[in-house]
């Protein structure tokens, strides 16, 4: 059954044009040209009730518009949103009462003072029964093992002790669907496991889940289904296991060598080389489903020295790129 | 409405924790708060101390509007100021959307979640020259209602002109300046309207009422009102009526930023 249904949701923003310097500047107090950004085209899709749905894409490819305008906080230029049989822009006050939403770049807990405190005014404004909040606190608190951190300013807290919290704040009148932005941005890895292992938990008991992310980790560890959104366009609509075929299991790997690069040792290693980046820098492409990244790793050290490796997932850019070619 | 009393009073609780996280920081802006708004009487009485006053009007007199000023502007600065501030840095920063999460008015949320608890100082301060007025000045008890009534219209009007001043964020992000022009027109009301030309008088009764603040209920309060002193009473309403609905629709208009 479909709890989200979106139909040619279009945002159209109006912005003033500014060259840079002090000329721009006084020319500006006088005239500014306008600029329309489209930042969703059209889009339509829908989200089933109790999945967890990714929303990716570049930086400005309109995924936080879409969110926003999935939250009821912003209205969009045309098109429909039906939402838990709502419109969320329409009937805001009652569809917020049974959503949720961590944005990773903005904080619902108040700055000077404990997260608890927090908690407590959001129990007055949600109209959270007393023994109802109680259960629910020591449950959250419980599964993200933070009792202790929720009665100290929010100010001291760290990045991952505060992102905790802000589940908390978002998940305490228990929503039905929970509209995540960016959540695990800046992350540690032990604080980004914890945080999915508290999402899978919670979708378990039947909370569909709008995640938005640049990583692509979160997206292959917890969505079943995918959305790309570029240039504010839907590109891709499907499930996980379909967007993995288009992508492969390709890996992008960074070299530092300590002598110059010398094109003859990629021979015979099965990988593609993307980018010389400096003649002591380069950037290949390996598919691990033909080797893993630790045999690649073995034989790469066989023919050639490095000083420095990295292995990244493939940019969101190139996912992208290889839909559009296909 | 108890939704409302019960989001107010747990936002009020938390904006009071938040005010005294700090608390050497609180306790000096709520004391430098009421020593300079207690300042602003000593000019009253160095004039009248020099011999010289408002025609008119004696010490008691202008004390008792002052008061009634200072009171009024302690209680707007508590329950209004913040809703201002609040909302142009929600905007600039694009962050209202936390404000339009919550299932309540972003009037409502905003209104709460920013008591300036700072403004306490002002409200005492407010209070205590209030009541030298009314101890030494020549008060009549019957019109304890009609002050009432008039008092509670200048903070309609006060409590219109912050919600305005706020909306205009939406469309003019950053416009810091508008509330020190609101201050500059309301220094108006501090004193007794009959000293300022016509214009002046017709300005702040007709155009932007700060005369309504306190120089009419002060004036009830000396005696001087009929049934026709309360008819401005229902354009304040209207005018705040009319400024809770063009927030609300500017509230609309808010874009974000990029995220």
């Amino acid at each position: 059954m479909d709890v989200i249904k979106v139909t040619n949701l279009t945002k159209k923003y109006v912005t003033h044009k500014r060259g840079s310097g002090f000329g721009a500047a006084v020319k500006s107090l006088f005239k500014r040209e306008k600029v329309e950004v489209v930042a969703a085209d059209e889009i339509s899709f829908s989200v089933k009730k109790g999945s967890i749905c990714g929303l990716i894409g570049p930086n400005g490819a309109g995924k936080s518009t879409t969110i926003k305008m999935l939250c009821g906080s912003l209205y969009p230029t045309s098109g429909t949103i039906e939402s838990l049989g709502m419109n969320p822009y329409h009937e805001r006050k009652k569809y917020v009462r049974r959503i949720g939403a961590v944005f990773g770049q903005r904080s619902q807990l108040v700055w000077d003072i404990p997260p608890i405190d927090s908690f407590n005014m959001n129990r007055a404004i949600y109209g959270i029964g007393r023994e109802d909040y109680k259960s629910r606190l020591s449950h959250l608190a419980g599964l993200f093992e933070i009792e202790e951190v929720m009665q100290k300013p929010t100010r001291v807290l760290s990045l991952g002790e505060r992102m905790k919290c802000e589940f908390i704040m978002a998940m305490l009148h228990n929503p039905e669907i929970v509209f995540l932005d960016e959540p695990t941005i800046g992350l540690d890895i032990l604080a980004k496991t914890k945080i999915r292992d508290f999402i899978r938990e919670i979708n378990a008991a039947g909370t569909t889940f709008i995640l938005t992310t640049h990583d692509l980790e979160d997206i292959s560890q917890l969505a079943e289904h995918v959305i790309i959104i570029n240039h504010g366009k839907k590109v891709f609509d499907d499930e996980l296991i379909k967007l993995q075929h288009f992508v492969g299991e390709k890996k992008i790997i960074e070299l530092t060598l300590p002598q110059p690069f010398n094109a003859e040792t990629l021979h015979e290693l099965n990988v593609r080389l993307v980018k010389e980046k400096s003649s002591h820098e380069i950037v290949i492409e390996a598919d691990t489903a033909q080797q893993s990244v630790g045999e690649l790793i073995e034989k790469l050290s066989r023919k050639m020295h490095f000083t420095d490796i990295s292995v990244k997932a493939l940019p969101m850019e190139e996912i992208i790129a290889k839909i559009y070619s296909d | 409405m108890k939704m409302f009393f019960s989001v107010y009073k747990s936002c009020i609780k938390t904006a009071l924790v938040q005010a005294t996280a700090y608390r050497l920081n609180f306790l000096l802006s709520m004391l430098i708060t009421l020593a300079f708004n207690l300042l602003f009487p000593l000019v009253t009485i160095l004039i009248y101390n020099a011999g010289a006053g408002f025609p008119g009007w004696d010490f008691s007199e202008v004390l008792l509007i002052q008061g009634v000023f200072t009171l009024s502007t302690g209680l707007i600065g508590m329950t209004m100021d913040g809703l201002v501030w609040a909302t142009m840095q929600h905007v600039r920063e694009g962050s209202f959307e936390i404000v339009l999460l919550k299932p309540t008015s972003p009037l409502t949320f905003l209104i709460s979640t920013n008591f300036d608890a700072d403004s306490f100082g002002l409200l005492i301060g407010g209070g205590a020259l209030f009541i030298v007025g009314l101890v030494f000045a020549d008060v009549s008890i019957a019109a304890i209602p009609v002050f009432i009534v008039l008092f509670a219209a200048g903070f309609c009007v006060m409590a219109g002109m912050n919600m305005l001043m706020a909306a205009t964020s939406f469309k003019w992000v950053g416009n810091s300046r508008i509330p020190e022009i609101f201050n500059s027109l309301m220094n108006f009301g501090k004193y007794p309207l009959t000293i300022f030309p016509a214009a002046i008088r017709g300005f702040a009764t007709f155009i932007i009422p700060v005369g309504i603040i306190a120089f009419y209920p002060a004036n009830a309060l000396l005696g001087d009102w009929n049934l026709r002193t309360l008819l401005p009473v229902i354009p304040c309403a209207i005018f705040m009526l009319f400024s809770i609905f063009v927030y609300k629709r500017m509230v609309r208009a808010y874009e974000g930023v990029g995220g």
